[in-house]
């Protein structure tokens, strides 16, 4: 076990996290279905890189690519302007 | 000298609890805007009424446009201020397209506006270039 805390995905096949399992390595979706654009209309497709409080979810964990993960942001947060997505859950509130 | 169009979309909120022919003279006008500034509307789609994820001006609910057009820049200061001014529209959200939005545009065009209302007239997801708007364009 590495004295690092911080899970990196580099760390391939049998890193292991804080419950002990292993977690697999994942892929760019965007950049499977090579996508240049993340349209901020599709809410539901948003959704699923926001954690249940609304909050965007860090690459690290989907596994979005540096340049993917800047277009989403950028479609998360106008999608919050227009409140398709919540910026606080209301769970939260 | 000639001017550069370029692409944008906009998309605003219009006050759900108006009659439905308060909400199209509202849409009118926020195409006359466009229009009468040397503007050209490619596409336009409303998605109706929708829930809100939080409450804007204490509603709930909003009925949503997205306007897809071509127009020289100077028309967006026009149009957001027209936006601004209108009390009945809620909020409003106005990008440039670029190079890669207008590809991934033609590939699957306005898809969540078809998600969500099938009384829009644009029947086909994938090109649905004039809707309404031919009519309009020569008026200008």
């Amino acid at each position: 076990m590495r004295v690092s805390s911080r899970p990196t995905t580099r760390g391939g096949a049998g890193q292991r996290g804080s419950a002990g399992q292993v977690r697999k390595k994942r892929s760019c979706r965007f950049c499977e279905s090579k996508e240049t654009y993340i349209d901020y209309k599709n809410e539901k497709r948003l959704q699923r890189f926001v954690s249940e409080q609304g909050r965007i979810i860090p690459k690290r964990i989907t596994g979005t690519c540096a340049k993917h993960q800047r277009l989403l942001v950028t479609a998360i947060m106008r999608a919050r302007h227009l409140a398709l997505l919540p910026y606080v859950s209301d769970a939260v509130k | 000298m000639q001017r550069v169009n370029r692409f944008y979309e906009s998309t605003f909120i219009v006050n759900a609890s108006l009659d439905d022919h308060q909400i199209d003279a509202a849409i009118e006008k926020v195409k006359d805007v466009i229009v009468k500034n040397s503007g050209k509307i490619r596409e336009l789609a409303k998605w109706g009424r929708k829930r809100f994820a939080y409450p804007i001006k204490k509603k709930n609910n909003g009925f949503y446009v997205v306007i897809e057009f071509s127009a020289p820049g100077d028309v967006i200061g026009k149009l957001e201020r027209h936006y601004f001014l209108d009390e009945n529209i809620l909020r409003y959200l106005t990008i440039a397209l670029d190079r890669r939005a207008l590809k991934a545009r033609t590939a699957g065009s306005l898809l969540a506006a078809v998600q969500v209302s099938a009384e829009t007239k644009s029947g086909e997801p994938a090109k649905p270039p004039q809707t309404e708007t031919s009519r309009e364009q020569g008026g200008s």
